[in-house]
C-alpha cells in the first residue's frame, strides 16, 4: 500500500500533522513524497484519509496497491519496518529497566505510561521483531515488583 | 431514503449509521459499496473519500454528521470522541473505551455481514448513549 503524496511548502502546519500522522502509522518512507504499509483493511483505510487530508491541504496524494517487483525488495522493506519498530521496543525495554529504581508511584506511574506507548508500538508492528517479547517481559517484570510491594505491605499491617 | 457506505463496515460506519436512523433519517436504508462510483443515484453517501459525509479536516464521519445536522447534544459529542478515537487513534481526545469497541466491531465485521454488524451496533450505540447521557447527569459513571 503506497501513499504519494505533495504538499505545498508553507503553511508548514499541515506537512508536520502528516508526517506526525505517518509516523504514528509506522510508514516506510521509501522516497520524498512516498511512504509504503503492508496491505489490509486497516492501513488502506487510513492511508486513504490521509490523501484526503493532503487533498483538502491544496496538496495532491494518490492511494496505490503496489507490489515490490523482486521477493529481495519486499524483504527489504519488511525488514526496514521491522528494524524501525525494534529499536522503539528497545527503547521502552531500557525504560523499562530504568524505571524499576522508582518509588512503588513512580513504577506505578512508569507502566501506566509504559503500556500506553507498548500499545501505540504494536498497533504498528507488522513484522514483529524479536525485541517485542523482550520489551513484554521488562514491562511485565516491572509490573510485578509493584505488586510484590503491595503484597509485602500487607502483610506488614496484617497480626 | 436510501444512504449509501463503503462495505466491510466499521466503527465510524456503524456509528454514523445508527446516527443517522436515530436522529437524520428514522426510515434509513443502508447500502454497501466497493467503490465510490458504485453509489446508486438516489443514494446519499458517507465516510468515503470525496463526499461531503466523510471525514474533513481531522474530523472522522461521525463528527462531520453532527457539525452538518447541528446535533449539538453533548452526549452525542461524548460518543463522537470514543468513535474519533477507534477510527482514527490520534489522540486528540482521552477516551480509554476506544480500543475495546475497536475490537468488537472488528470482531464484528469478521464474523457477520455488514447488516449485522449495523443491528448490533445500533444496540451497543443506543446502549453507550444511555451511559453517557446518565454519567453526564450524575457526573460520574452510573453504577
Amino acid at each position: 500500500m503506497l501513499l504519494s503524496y505533495r504538499l505545498p511548502r508553507e503553511p508548514s502546519t499541515p506537512r508536520i500533522t502528516l508526517w506526525r500522522k505517518l509516523k504514528k502509522l509506522g510508514v516506510a518512507q521509501l522516497a520524498d513524497g512516498v511512504a509504503a504499509l503492508p496491505a489490509d483493511a486497516r492501513t488502506r483505510e487510513q492511508l486513504e484519509w490521509l490523501a484526503e487530508e493532503v487533498a483538502e491541504s491544496g496538496g495532491q496524494a494518490g492511494v496505490w496497491l503496489a507490489r515490490p517487483s523482486t521477493a529481495r525488495q519486499e524483504r527489504e522493506l519488511a525488514a526496514q519496518i521491522a528494524l524501525a519498530r525494534a529499536a522503539e521496543y528497545s527503547e521502552l525495554e531500557s525504560s523499562a529497566a530504568s524505571a524499576t529504581v522508582l518509588s512503588a508511584a513512580g513504577r506505578a506511574a512508569a507502566v501506566k505510561r509504559l503500556r500506553a506507548q507498548w500499545r501505540q508500538i504494536t498497533r504498528r508492528d507488522f513484522f514483529p521483531p524479536p525485541e517485542r517479547g523482550r520489551a513484554r517481559i521488562a514491562l511485565q517484570a516491572l509490573a510485578e515488583t509493584i505488586q510484590e510491594m503491595a503484597g509485602t505491605e500487607a502483610e506488614e499491617v496484617s497480626p | 431514503m436510501r444512504w449509501a457506505t463503503r462495505a466491510g463496515v466499521h466503527i465510524d460506519r456503524a456509528a454514523c449509521a445508527w446516527l443517522i436512523r436515530q436522529y437524520v433519517d428514522r426510515d434509513a436504508e443502508f447500502v454497501f459499496v466497493t467503490d465510490p462510483d458504485e453509489v446508486p443515484a438516489d443514494a446519499t453517501p458517507f465516510d468515503m473519500r470525496g463526499v461531503e459525509l466523510s471525514h474533513h479536516h481531522g474530523d472522522c464521519t461521525f463528527e462531520t454528521i453532527l457539525r452538518r445536522y447541528d446535533l449539538t447534544d453533548p452526549v452525542l459529542w461524548r460518543i463522537a470522541e470514543v468513535v474519533h478515537e477507534a477510527d482514527l487513534d490520534d489522540g486528540r481526545y482521552d477516551a480509554p473505551e476506544a480500543a475495546g469497541l475497536d475490537a468488537v466491531l472488528r470482531g464484528l465485521s469478521m464474523t457477520g455481514t455488514d447488516q449485522q454488524t449495523l443491528a448490533v451496533g445500533d444496540a451497543i450505540f443506543t446502549g453507550l448513549y444511555e451511559f453517557y447521557r446518565r454519567s453526564l447527569i450524575l457526573g460520574r459513571d452510573p453504577a
